[in-house]
């Protein structure tokens, strides 16, 4: 134990600030340490057993095989190259020192369109169950609950990268088309890390939200609202008249601000935690919704 | 197989199941009957460890159902009410996917599908997909799921609900067929079925246990008073009088005449066997007599005498 922490402590003494958010505590890296042992330990029940796997294939095989996916991926493609188009032309149009990447992924249309991917890949995931009556006999073959959750969750996930990656193929074909050299890997892999971090945490709302009811509309409206909710709320954060040192715990709300950071090329920490504590918080409500029905009354 | 005991389960203003106990011996066929509401799915699905009971125990093959639940969900094939199935996947595919969900793996899963395709005959419709499926089909499919991993228990909510007269014989006949290798628990309120195929009946009323016995036994209880049906030629008055003197007799009902003929239904005291003396009274008198049968209960006479019998006295 007191190897460990003179271990940490040495380790914290190698950090300098090298961001003006940049600073790490002792803390920050303990509940890094909780977080990554309980993401470990979940993969790792995951992985036993195995029953877990079996219904991640059924759930891709129904993602991939069914039109769904295939449209949802063109239009999103589609909108994805319009957020582009325009980030395009700003730059064309006036000198600015922000970045393609940057342009793309702070635009209007971008943000506008985002939030709808989320009710998108969730709804159906535990109400469709529910109204087939299916979700009885899952759960009543030899499945753990976590199993099924997980399973699900990772399956809406493994869709939500797949949906992602042709966006980067426009960064890509940019970068072979013309002669400009957009430098700039680091923002490229914040964006990127910080839409997957926005996108583990929205997917756990709509988990969530499917979890709860067997009607899909609700269940993708609910997600909508929810998934919105915490944007606005960061968004508005900002505005609000607050003293300085408010300034500093409110941020960590924002969204947009996390955006902002990570795109301009700093991978925080601070926004892991924020993101994968609060996934682990809300797919563990949904576990609790599935197993409600075993509380006793 | 399955012991069950002291079993409640309390809904908000009611007792969906109020204080049942009984036990399935291992290879019984056991018929769980009661009109819609009584309670079985109630009960099928405490079995099933889908939900809790409120209060009291059940084990499957020495498993508690809540404690154990995955031990004792692996010797359950357990077919829903309705029958829920994917409608986005072919036959195989489910059937394929069920066994994995069911921990069987590889040549061991394909073997399993293939011997419950075989048995359910599901073998040209395989390659279907499920949505373009009849209702029968389904519902064999639902089997061949319950039946995939060999499991030792088979439980068999409402099976033959809404097949046709052909499917439900078809069905009853595979039935049959499991119980040399498993044990069943199947729910119905189809009492033919319970009557041909089931070794012991257990009656749910209004969530409690009012009846349990072999259906034989059963009927045999109800016939208290014995009833007999007649057909003589001669005018019903005459008839009625002459055999109401014989003693032992309670009542004398004509049922209906035709032409000359008259049908009169009997009914005498409890193990009192009248036939004699009226076919005595019929040679004695002259008349011609061309039918005389003692009707047996059914099944059906039981379950309703019993479920309304203790419906008005609660």
């Amino acid at each position: 134990m007191r190897l460990l922490k003179m271990h940490l402590l040495k380790l914290l003494k190698q950090i300098r600030p090298t961001h003006k958010y940049a600073n790490m505590h002792a803390p920050k890296i303990i509940i890094t340490i909780i977080l990554l042992v309980i993401i470990i330990i979940s993969i790792q029940k995951f992985l036993s057993g195995g029953t877990g796997l079996v219904i991640l294939k059924k759930e891709l095989k129904s993602i991939f095989y069914s039109p769904i996916a295939w449209v949802v991926m063109a239009l999103v493609m589609l909108l994805n190259g319009f957020s582009f188009t325009a980030a395009l032309e700003i730059l064309r149009k006036a000198d600015v020192d922000e970045t393609l990447i940057g342009y793309t992924f702070s635009s209007t249309s971008f943000w506008l369109t985002y939030f709808f991917i989320f009710p998108v890949i969730t709804m159906r995931l535990f109400s469709e169950e529910k109204k087939l009556g299916t979700i009885e006999t899952l759960l009543t073959a030899p499945v753990q609950t976590i199993h099924l959750l997980l399973a699900k969750y990772i399956a809406a996930l493994i869709f939500y990268f797949i949906i992602w990656l042709p966006s980067a193929m426009n960064f890509f074909l940019f970068r072979i088309s013309s002669a400009e050299n957009i430098n700039a890997i680091g923002s490229f892999f914040g964006a990127y890390v910080i839409i997957s971090l926005v996108g583990i945490f929205n997917i756990s709302i709509g988990c969530l939200a499917s979890a709860l009811t067997k009607n899909q509309l609700v269940a993708a409206m609910a997600c909508f609202t929810f998934c919105m909710l915490h944007f606005l709320v960061g968004f508005i954060l900002q505005d609000l008249p607050v003293p300085e040192s408010w300034q500093s715990s409110l941020f960590y709300f924002s969204t947009v601000k996390h955006v902002e950071i990570s795109i301009s090329g700093l991978i925080d920490s601070r926004q892991f935690i924020y993101y994968l504590s609060f996934t682990i918080l809300i797919l563990s409500f949904t576990y609790n919704v599935l197993e409600y029905r075993k509380w006793k009354s | 197989m399955i012991k069950v005991s002291n079993l409640s389960k309390q809904y908000v203003e009611r007792a969906a199941i109020d204080n049942i106990s009984f036990e399935v011996e291992s290879g019984e066929i056991v018929g769980f009957l009661g009109p819609n509401g009584a309670g079985k799915t109630t009960t099928l699905r405490m079995l099933t460890g889908y939900i809790p009971p409120t209060s009291g125990n059940a084990s499957i093959g020495g498993h508690d159902v809540f404690s154990e639940s995955i031990k004792a969900r692996q010797k359950i094939g357990y077919m829903p009410e309705n029958v829920p199935l994917y409608d986005d996947m072919r036959v195989r595919e489910y059937l394929r996917f069920r066994a994995e969900l069911k921990g069987l793996r590889g040549q061991e899963a394909r073997q399993g599908v293939s011997e419950a395709i075989d048995l359910c005959g599901l073998k040209q419709i395989r390659r279907q997909m499920i949505s373009s499926l009849s209702k029968g089909y389904r519902q064999r499919v639902g089997l061949a799921d319950a039946l995939v991993n060999n499991p030792e228990l088979l439980i068999l909510d409402e099976p033959t609900n809404g097949l046709d007269p052909n499917q439900i014989r078809r069905f009853r006949e595979l039935i049959k067929q499991l119980g040399i290798r498993h044990t069943i628990l199947i729910s119905t309120h189809i009492l033919s079925e319970v009557e041909m195929t089931c070794n012991r009946v257990i009656i749910l009323n209004e969530g409690k246990i009012i009846a349990n016995d072999k259906p034989k036994d059963l009927s045999r209880e109800l016939r208290s008073a014995n009833t007999i049906s007649i057909e003589v030629k001669i005018p019903t008055e005459t008839a009625q009088n002459l055999i109401n003197a014989i003693p032992g007799i309670k009542k004398v009902t004509k049922e209906h005449q035709v032409e000359e003929w008259s049908h009169l239904t009997i009914r005498t005291e409890p193990g009192n066997d009248v036939r004699e003396s009226i076919v005595h009274l019929a040679n004695a008198q002259g008349w011609p007599l061309r039918e005389i049968r003692t009707q047996y209960a059914t099944l059906e006479d039981a379950f309703v005498e019993i479920t309304q019998a203790n419906t008005s006295n609660s």
